[in-house]
């Protein structure tokens, strides 16, 4: 097998006395879609912000493409190719949805090019109609798209989802998934955090569980599925949380 | 569309220069009204160089008399000693304002709201008070006066208030190119998506470090470029009025709030009611107690500001919105 994209390996993070992270261990390769799962509060979302440089991780490492981000700053892991969605939406919401998705384009082109890549992406997701709108007039649906089309339209190698399905309805809900296997195969590489099971088991190939900030588990959905160390973190929750 | 402008805009924008290049000529060339007017085109000009940092990135500086101040010390003590042109002398106020835009944009870039304020106004307080304690470089609080010169465009003196008047009206109009050009450039949608949410700005690759740092030092050596227009027009200032708190740094903010933060006819809309407000107040109340006009002037403002907090363009982008809606029923 060829190198991994984006190698993990032993990330902590603490905050004060909370580990939030402890030596979390993870590869993904390219064209993958990976799913990282796990209870609330297990460590998915800071799993993210560290990778993309808004936490700098207590110890540990972080490659893409064999270079370290350890240390660099949101903006250049973006111009390395890896960026984030916002699970509680990040939106600039005095500007336009247009111009919302074309600032993300604009780390590497002029505002004209960006704004006809902007188009594009606002199409792709299925939202081209709604592009001069005001974000803070959107509803909550149509913020998630507008998040996944500004992240799309940094061009980024791999895009990691944080909740983006969240707030979509079935029929919505396929027609997105069906999106993240076309980007897919187009040779963008996904990691999605996603608490519906049936959008995570149907999209990825494998799947990465946290539980209490320690990576429990990592397998193909069925392996997933029948793992007793997840089961017991998503069902016997209650129990172990009186022992911590 | 002409300059990127819709054909109603530019009707507009041909409207009102037509307006401000014949009205000198309907007043006293060397009286009073025309130096309020040159004075309202000033601080239209220096709240357009404040509304880059504090209308396009939202950091709502308070400390922009520093650099006002230094440009206007710079060309005024270069004129003073080595007879330099107060162009040539603008040029370097233009780079010392810019030079001290950055420095001070490195500790406080990192700060936010009410934090950034505070500690711009400091920055902008120890230049007042170096200002008064350096004598021997500045004259301290007794102030300078700029040597008079043969009047001519080159030494930047004038006889009349007129030639006055149309460089005023030029700087005016260069720096709100500047400011609308930033504003529609990759760096107006970095400072647009700054201002909105630093986190997802930078995560989706903005850096938002150099883009503050750029955003400071354009406003920045503006203000000095300013300094110099101010100290030719004046001929004579002191510490604590280039380097002043109320006099500068929160009237250059106030022209700009009032008038409509982040949009380039705000600080003009500003200028217009605030210069000529003060003086109205001045001549109204003056005489009879002391402070009694400034307190008449800053009623006014609370007033104004109560109404329509975003300032007077809002106030216009309402009353259009409600004279539609009314027009369609």
């Amino acid at each position: 097998m060829t190198a991994p994209l984006l190698e993990i390996s032993n990330i902590s993070k603490r905050f004060g006395g909370l580990a939030a992270l402890s030596n979390v261990s993870a590869e993904v390769h390219r064209g993958e879609i990976v799913g990282l799962i796990g209870p609330n509060g297990a460590g998915k979302t800071t799993l993210f912000s560290t990778l993309v440089g808004l936490h700098r991780p207590t110890s540990g490492a972080i490659r893409l493409n064999g270079r370290d981000l350890v240390g660099l700053k949101p903006h250049k892991i973006a111009a390395a190719g890896m960026v984030k969605t916002f699970q509680n939406i990040a939106l600039f919401l005095d500007s336009t949805v247009l111009d919302n998705v074309l600032t993300g384009g604009l780390m590497r082109h002029s505002v004209e090019e960006a704004r006809i890549l902007a188009r594009q992406c606002l199409e792709r997701v299925g939202i081209d109609h709604i592009a001069g709108k005001l974000a803070r007039d959107l509803s909550f649906p149509e913020r998630a798209r507008v998040e996944v089309a500004r992240a799309l339209c940094t061009e980024p190698e791999i895009l990691l989802l944080d909740e983006a399905m969240a707030a979509l309805n079935h029929v919505e809900m396929d027609e997105f998934l069906s999106l993240l296997r076309d980007l897919r195969d187009e040779g963008l590489t996904l990691v999605v955090v996603e608490h519906h099971m049936r959008a995570i088991m149907s999209l990825c190939e494998r799947i990465v569980v946290l539980n209490f900030g320690q990576l429990i588990a990592t397998g193909t959905p069925q392996e997933i599925s029948r793992n007793p160390a997840v089961v017991q973190a998503y069902l016997g929750r209650s129990a172990e949380t009186g022992a911590h | 569309m002409i300059l990127g402008m819709t054909s109603r805009k530019a009707v507009f924008v041909a409207v009102v220069l037509a307006i401000a290049l014949v009205l000198p000529f309907t007043i006293d060339p060397r009286g009073y009204t025309i130096r309020i007017l040159c004075l309202m085109l000033l601080f239209a000009a220096m709240g357009q160089a404040w509304n880059i940092v504090g209308g396009l990135a939202n950091q709502m500086s308070l400390g922009h008399a520093a650099f006002f101040g230094i440009g206007a010390y710079t060309s005024t003590l270069l004129l003073i000693h080595f007879g330099i042109s107060p162009w040539i002398g603008m040029i370097a106020a233009g780079i010392f304002g810019g030079v001290a835009a950055f420095v001070i944009s490195l500790p406080t870039m990192r700060l936010r709201g009410h934090y950034f304020a505070l500690a711009t106004l400091a920055f902008g307080e120890v230049m007042r008070v170096i200002g008064n304690s350096w004598s021997s470089l500045t004259g301290g609080p007794v102030g300078v006066s700029v040597p008079f010169a043969k009047p001519s465009l080159a030494m930047f003196q004038f006889k009349d208030t007129l030639p006055y008047y149309f460089l005023m009206l030029a700087a005016l109009i260069v720096v709100t190119i500047i400011f609308v050009a930033i504003q529609r450039s990759r760096i107006g949608y970095r400072l647009q998506a700054i201002k909105e949410n630093v986190d997802a700005a930078e995560v989706i690759g903005v850096d938002t470090t150099r883009t503050k740092i750029f955003a400071a030092v354009v406003s920045g050596v503006l203000m000095g470029c300013l300094g110099t227009f101010y100290a030719q027009f004046q001929y004579f200032f002191d510490p604590d009025t280039v380097f002043g708190v109320a006099s500068i740094s929160v009237r250059v903010a106030m022209i700009a709030i009032v008038g409509g933060i982040g949009t380039a006819i705000g600080p003009i809309l500003g200028a217009m009611f605030v210069i000529p407000m003060e003086e109205l107040a001045n001549q109204a109340f003056s005489a009879q107690a002391a402070g009694l006009a400034q307190l008449v002037f800053g009623a006014l403002l609370i007033v104004v500001i109560l109404v329509e907090p975003r300032g007077f363009v809002e106030f216009g982008r309402r009353m259009v919105r409600r004279f539609r809606k009314g027009a369609s029923r």
